[in-house]
């Protein structure tokens, strides 16, 4: 067995590979551009100022802000100072959505920011450190006619940030401060086809709850929803992708099991990759359609986490693993350095996000960032994540140049190595440094996309026909790192050809020897201590 | 007494003259800005809404195709009506210092009969009123008041599979295409080939891009754990202040312009030819202004007699320049002032009320 396929396979081979995994990265990409819309999609609300005029205040009453049964309405709330209408008399009516459409499961989630338009008055400033408090509760209902059923209820605090841009004299009396938005509402799946928020902000003067917050004029709300068109070619997309590296992994699985040593650490974490893609790559998905399942959103995250943790073990590795020096590594004990950030990393992220989201389950309006503590908890999750991120990376650049040193050290020796063999050992390092050069361009792809698509405007028109750059970057990548795992399990795999001629034929024994070195464990038959005799024998040479 | 201007809102009649006609009829000197929005408001809220088709006929200055377009789209006939008053409001904050201070009149012919001037007054007027419309419509959108607006699809062709596919337009390319129908079909109906229509319609527009150009993109990052690996940015419109002192600014720097013919279409440039060319933001007109110091009611010029002046200010707003050099009274008034108020963010003030004496001054 004279090791990978990569080793074997003739260049042309090579590029036809190649060109087809191009063709499919093309196909993926023109996927998210051109057939599906932008990935989500923000509308506006306004919210309607409707009076409570019982006077006891029933939290069991929904207020509408339009349509049949709809709310006693304020234009401004400048009226109600006449009509002796007070702060607590005031409930914030949204309809989610607007007029004339229905809310569909394809929309996945739910995000909802807030917005306070809040005029400066010389004498009724906002303070500083001002919080305002918010008593909301969220109904929903699945025709139009009948009534609304409780989902949530919560009263939150959430900090004001608002500054403003001019000085504050009386000229420039009301002018809008300039606000943060506030965090507001989460929510994992859209089961229902109307949702209702209504909105107070009681005032207690001795418990300074919502004093010293300035004239709000209005409240604007954005919701943030998942299109359903690209949550549909998003299903799609993966319903595909499930089987192909399924089978891929299968057929890789088959064909180190069908060796007669037991798999190298190398191989463990090419099929480990490929089971967390398939992982993130299952439809379950599909299942938010029909069940009200809130932890989709949730879950989505942790699969997306165990496959990033994945690949930046597997760069690790490979290149650990491809060192061509003295020491034995094969075992994962040995990358506790390397691999130790990456855990301590995802972990945290894990707990940022059970945190956050996590909570969000039980209660939607939950924000980690409304609290001093929370702020301060969430920060020391991501500023560590962050530290572990950067030390990663270190490791690993210091790897790679440590890989590419000694390659280049045993550049330097091939010149004197039979045409051959010298041809050889050529095509092996260029492939080796081919499969470097493709991961560098798959993690350069997605840092410029990235970044493209943060700059670019979100779509571009020639005449009819338009590209939508955001979904084609989500589709794109995704294909992208999708076809990057398929071919590393189909380069790596265990090579049939030549198989029983190392045996038989002496000459070549030696060659294989040399072969080792290069490709390190992955390719060894009689076990990692002959290839290290082996390696020693040529250095001392 | 105010000065004014014929307002040159020939077709804003409608929107002054109907339910609201008492609202707007204050007496002089009481554009004060303490006090205008309660009054103003609360009569609005009290009065009718636009909601049968036989109401449109009854609009005054309406002309014909507005008609047809009041009809067909009553549900929207509220929100141009907000527009206007909300464009009337911001006229007078931001003229409030000037000689001419955005006034307007209860007798409905002082708009009809002295509106052939362009001066940069009128062209402030229209580009604001047809930016009011295009705000108020926005945000009715917004606030779930209109059916149309960014869903619906028949209007603009954005995507045949609608919302649940791929979302909604923005609203504001609704509220902007509905203000260029209803207020610039005056201007085209005459055909918009004499001047004035010219420089209308470049006004209305310079209104619109007053709010398009300045909208505020926002974002929103929500990707795994919050990170912005998924972004969603929207835009949010100016407040409508914002969009007065824009408006108020190239008011300042508009560009005198004449009518030309260039090949064979009508065109309007700056008649100093050493000055840049003007852009689709820029204001523009074809008269000069009057000084509006004199009583002439021929010109529909008021003057500035009876006017409040700041007796220190070296500006527009100063005695000096507001009264023309004719000097002005001095009076000492005792106003009553609401002080140490206790606020909520809501209808709640509790106030001491405190006595000064003040000095007020008065052009001749």
């Amino acid at each position: 067995m004279a090791g990978a396929i990569i080793e074997n396979m003739s260049t042309k081979k090579l590029c036809i590979v190649g060109g087809i995994l191009l063709i499919f990265q093309v196909i993926a990409f023109l996927v998210g551009g051109l057939i599906a819309p932008d990935p989500t999609a923000a509308v506006p609300y306004m919210a309607a100022k409707c009076i409570d005029l019982q006077k006891n205040h029933h939290k069991t009453k929904w207020f509408i802000p339009w349509g049949p049964n709809q709310c006693d309405k304020l234009r401004y709330l400048d009226e109600a100072v006449n009509r002796q209408i007070e702060a607590n008399d005031i409930v914030f009516a949204i309809h989610i959505p607007l007029p004339k459409n229905e809310m569909s499961p394809w929309f996945q989630f739910i995000l909802c920011i807030l917005h306070m338009d809040i005029a400066f008055k010389t004498n009724n400033q906002i303070k500083e450190n001002a919080k305002v408090s918010l008593d909301v509760s969220l109904g929903y209902r699945d025709d139009t006619v009948s009534e609304w059923t409780e989902m949530a209820h919560a009263v939150e605090t959430r900090k004001l940030n608002c500054t403003f841009g001019a000085p504050k004299t009386v000229e420039h009396e009301g002018k809008f401060y300039d606000c943060d938005f506030l965090p507001f509402m989460e929510i994992g799946t859209v089961a229902h086809k109307y949702y209702l928020l209504n909105i107070r902000l009681p005032v207690n003067e001795k418990a300074g709850v919502n004093v010293g917050i300035g004239e709000i004029k209005d409240i604007r709300l954005v919701g943030i929803h998942q299109n359903g068109g690209f949550t549909k070619v998003w299903f799609a997309m993966k319903t595909f992708l499930t089987p192909s590296i399924f089978i891929i992994m299968i057929w890789y699985w088959k064909r180190i099991t069908q060796m007669t040593r037991p798999p190298v650490l190398l191989e463990k974490i090419i099929f480990a990759l490929g089971i967390s893609m398939t992982f993130i790559n299952i439809p379950v998905e599909w299942f938010s359609i029909g069940f009200d399942w809130t932890w989709m959103l949730l879950f989505g995250d942790i699969r997306q986490g165990i496959f990033y943790a994945m690949l930046l073990s597997f760069w690790i590795i490979f290149c650990g693993e491809h060192m061509m020096d003295q020491n034995e590594r094969n075992h994962f004990s040995s990358y506790w350095k390397q691999v130790g950030p990456i855990a301590i990393g995802s972990f945290c992220l894990f707990a940022f996000d059970m945190c956050e989201r996590g909570v969000q389950l039980k209660n939607p309006f939950y924000s980690i960032w409304a609290t001093d503590i929370g702020t301060e908890l969430a920060m020391a999750f991501i500023i560590v994540a962050g530290i572990c991120l950067c030390l990663y990376f270190l490791f690993l650049c210091f790897m790679v140049f440590q890989v590419f040193r000694n390659i280049s050290c045993k550049q330097s020796s091939l010149p004197a190595m039979s045409k051959v063999r010298r041809l050889h050992y050529e095509g092996l390092i260029f492939r080796f440094r081919f499969l470097m050069l493709i991961t560098l361009a798959c993690a350069a792809m997605t840092v410029i996309f990235f970044i493209f698509s943060q700059v670019t405007e979100g779509h571009w028109k020639w005449g009819d026909f338009t590209f939508h750059w955001n979904s084609a970057f989500f589709t794109g990548i995704y294909g992208m790192w999708n076809l990057y795992v398929f071919a590393l399990m189909f380069l790596y795999a265990p090579s049939h050809k030549n198989y029983g001629d190392d045996q038989s034929n002496g000459d070549l024994g030696v060659n294989t020897g040399e072969e080792f070195q290069l490709t390190t464990t992955i390719t060894h038959v009689d076990g990692p201590t002959q290839v290290y005799k082996l390696a020693r024998k040529e250095a001392h040479e | 007494m105010q000065s004014w201007i014929s307002l040159p809102l020939n077709g804003w009649a409608f929107l002054l003259g109907l339910p609201i006609t008492s609202s707007l009829t204050w007496g002089p000197g009481r554009w004060g800005l303490c006090c205008v929005p309660h009054r103003y408001l609360a009569k609005i809220s009290s009065a009718g809404s636009i909601s049968e088709e036989e109401t449109c006929e009854k609009l005054k200055g309406l002309i014909q195709r507005q008609v047809q377009m009041c009809k067909r789209n009553l549900e929207v006939m509220d929100s141009v009506r907000r527009g206007a008053q909300l464009a009337i409001e911001e006229c007078q904050f931001q003229f409030r210092n000037r000689r001419w201070n955005c006034s307007t009149l209860e007798s409905l012919p002082v708009f009809g009969k002295v509106v052939t001037q362009g001066t940069r007054e009128a062209a402030f007027v229209y580009a604001i009123s047809s930016a009011g419309v295009a705000f108020a419509v926005t945000r009715a959108c917004s606030s779930g008041e209109l059916e149309k607006c960014g869903c619906d699809h028949t209007v603009h062709g954005v995507s045949p599979q609608g919302f649940q596919w791929s979302g909604c337009s923005d609203n504001i390319a609704y509220g902007v295409a509905f203000s260029q129908s209803f207020v610039d079909v005056r201007e085209r109906s005459k055909g918009a080939s004499s001047s004035r229509a010219l420089m209308n319609l470049h006004n209305n527009e310079a209104g619109r891009k007053a709010i398009l150009n300045h909208m505020r993109v926002e974002c929103k990052c929500h990707g795994v754990s919050g990170s912005c690996e998924v972004k969603t940015c929207w835009k949010a419109m100016p407040p409508f202040r914002k969009v007065g002192n824009v408006l108020k600014e190239k008011f300042d720097g508009a560009t005198e312009v004449e009518q030309r013919k260039i090949g064979s279409t009508k065109v309007l440039v700056p008649k100093n030819s050493q000055f840049k060319p003007h852009t689709d933001e820029d204001l523009v007109y074809l008269d000069s202004s009057p000084d509006f110091c004199d009583h002439d009611l021929k010109n529909g010029v008021l003057g500035t007699n009876g006017r409040h002046c700041n007796k220190t200010s070296k500006a527009i707003d100063g005695c000096e320049l507001m009264c023309c050099g004719r000097g002005f009274h001095t009076d000492e008034v005792e106003v009553v002032e609401r002080c140490s108020c206790k606020f909520h963010w809501c209808c709640f003030v509790k106030c001491k009320q405190c006595h000064r004496v003040v000095e007020m001054h008065t052009c001749r």
